[in-house]
């Protein structure tokens, strides 16, 4: 238990050395530069351009479904590939039998098919 | 790797149900698509029948995982009876609001089949995943009323304090794995037996576990969803997480802090039984103050929830008596809160819903107007209050039994609050009595118009109040097979 806590204990030392790095290296930074402050100074330079318009900027709403579904049958071919890996191998004499994988998963596809329905049927496909 | 398929047949019914009822949503227009209402019934009944089928037999399947005892299957009759009268009380609310009504009933049943795993999850991962099934169709039901600013307010209140409190729990189920090697509740047990030293940080762990199930039971530190929540949730939806979300979180706390945190229980058992008291207290204290109908029972219902949590506080590790005793009266409190409080949400949904309003003061000369429904919510409010001649007083009196069996001094601070908080709780549930009697009714108000499927609701739960207030042995008689819990 004792090591443990031993264990936290040089993190925390850590932790304190590395804020006290820090506090050293911006303190000495700001008592040795120079300070000339002009405007040029605050504008983009060498990398980018000229920001346009605020940070808030709109994106369609309707990528987010896209999305939404996008993970849904991407969780699905997650589950397929391991089960077409070893339904092959299956026969009479493993402890699952052939027919009850299959059904198995043709049942998992088939409630995944009518979320993709519903989702059609609500007109999300649809762009326009 | 056989699986029992029978064990899991209430489960697969009520799956299937949900299934036909979104895809005859899409097929159904109109007035027509209330008919999903009727098939999700036809669906819960066959769920029901399965589950008594199953009464009696004890069986065990995906490895040690899900178990279906007696424990298990009275919970479930508790949920799928709770999900019958949720149906009866949606159907007008549903069908006349213009509300999504496919995709309500398919999330309420999607909420349902996971409160069916709940009793039967014998493993931390999938009482997890249990939990998280009955939570996140109720996010979304929270909201939605989409136009309406209190129904989001409500969904996200819900969604952000749920997600926080769940994300505890993760953590603290892995810091769990992580000391005893094992998800599964009775290997967790062994390994906490066999630890010598308490491990400060495994206590801890404990604790966060525990927390995230008081969330769902709405005790007090992790309340304060719960009343805007129900405020701004559509009513039938309110009564769902009222009840019967409620119940599953008591389903989930049981099996957590009787199977597997058994050996601690000396350390939970006094902290549960400090937030039972801080939870009545507060929540009574704060319902005496609210006009608004759903936040009186709302408050109620976090009172309540800290009566329940009592029994909790009596555990102690090692007295299978005593735990034995916890565990059915709490079980016994569920049956009758779920009664009492439909009812109660059964009657308000009939008088609120075309007029939107919620204040009591609407409620002034409710016998006069409709006396059924005066009736019903007088039966409702004073066997909450736990009035004789109602359910309410034998739940309270299964508390007190399970405090007498080995009577400790906190065991008897904790009744001495019980019965100090039953007297504040009188004051506004018999106020509410009052008003439905003494008041005279404002001028100009619409007729109430129940409809069929409330009113039978309603009768059926007000005649189930008095009847198990007379005869409370047709559940305490067979509430004895719960003790299947601690030797399993």
């Amino acid at each position: 238990m004792t090591s443990f806590y031993a264990q936290y204990g040089t993190f925390a030392v850590l932790v304190v050395v590395g804020c006290a790095l820090y506090a050293v290296i911006m303190l000495a930074s700001r008592i040795m530069r120079p300070t000339v402050p002009s405007p040029q100074k605050l504008t983009t330079y060498e990398c980018g351009v000229e920001a346009v318009g605020s940070g808030w900027s709109q994106t369609n709403i309707r990528y987010y479904i896209f999305a939404f579904l996008f993970v849904i049958f991407d969780v699905e071919a997650i589950f397929l590939f391991p089960w077409a890996v070893i339904v092959s191998d299956l026969d009479a004499t493993t402890a699952i039998s052939p027919t009850f994988a299959i059904v198995a998963m043709f049942l998992f596809v088939l409630t995944l098919l009518e979320g993709l329905a519903y989702a059609w049927k609500k007109g999300v496909l649809k762009w326009d | 790797m056989s699986i029992d398929f029978l064990a899991i047949a209430p489960e697969i019914a009520l799956t299937v149900t949900a299934l036909i009822v979104l895809a005859a949503d899409l097929a159904l227009r109109g007035e027509a698509k209330q008919l999903v209402n009727p098939i999700a019934a036809i669906g819960t009944v066959v769920a029901i029948v399965f589950t008594v089928i199953l009464y009696g037999s004890e069986r065990v399947t995906f490895g040690t995982m899900f178990v279906v005892d007696d424990y298990a299957v009275v919970f479930k009759l508790l949920f799928l009876g709770t999900l019958l009268a949720i149906l009866g009380i949606s159907w007008r609310f549903f069908a006349e609001g213009r509300y999504f009504q496919g995709e309500y009933y398919f999330l309420l049943l999607t909420a349902f089949i996971g409160m069916l795993i709940m009793p039967s999850a014998r493993d931390l991962l999938l009482l997890f995943v249990a939990l998280e099934t009955v939570s996140i169709p109720a996010f979304v039901m929270a909201g939605m009323r989409k136009r309406d600013l209190y129904s989001s307010e409500a969904a996200l209140k819900f969604f952000l304090i749920g997600v926080l409190s769940v994300a505890l729990m993760l953590f603290g189920m892995s810091l769990v794995y992580g000391f005893t090697g094992s998800t599964d509740l009775v290997e967790i047990a062994a390994a906490l037996d066999g630890e010598t030293a308490s491990v400060p940080l495994l206590l801890g762990s404990v604790m966060l576990v525990i927390v995230g199930f008081g969330f769902k039971v709405s005790a007090v530190p992790f309340h304060f969803w719960a009343p805007d929540t129900y405020a701004g949730a559509p009513m039938p939806v309110a009564a769902m997480l009222a009840v019967a979300s409620k119940a599953a979180g008591f389903a989930g706390l049981i099996a957590i802090a009787f199977i597997a945190f058994e050996p601690v229980a000396d350390v939970w058992g006094p902290v549960l039984g400090i937030l039972a008291i801080i939870t009545m207290t507060i929540g009574n204290l704060i319902a005496l103050q609210q006009r608004d109908l759903i936040r009186l029972l709302a408050y109620s219902s976090v009172a309540q929830a800290g009566y329940m949590l009592i029994p909790f506080g009596l555990a102690r590790t090692g007295s299978t008596a005593v735990n034995e005793a916890a565990v059915q009266a709490v079980l016994f409190y569920l049956v009758a809160y779920a009664v009492m409080n439909i009812g109660a949400f059964g009657v308000a949904i009939a008088v609120n819903r075309r007029t939107g309003l919620r204040s009591i003061r609407d409620y002034a000369g409710l016998a006069s107007r409709n006396t059924l429904l005066g009736l019903g919510m007088t039966v409702f409010m004073l066997s909450l209050g736990g009035a004789p001649l109602t359910v309410g007083l034998w739940a309270k009196f299964a508390i007190l039994q399970a405090v007498a069996v080995e009577i400790t001094l906190f065991g008897v601070i904790l009744a001495g609050f019980l019965v100090l908080n039953s007297v504040i709780a009188f004051f506004y549930y018999l106020r509410v009595v009052k008003t439905i009697w003494m008041d005279e009714a404002r001028e100009g108000m619409p007729a109430l118009q129940p409809g069929f499927n409330l009113s039978v609701v309603v009768v059926i739960l007000m005649a189930g109040t008095v009847l198990l207030g007379v005869l409370p042995g047709l559940v305490t008689d067979y509430s004895s097979v719960v003790s299947l819990l601690a030797t399993s």
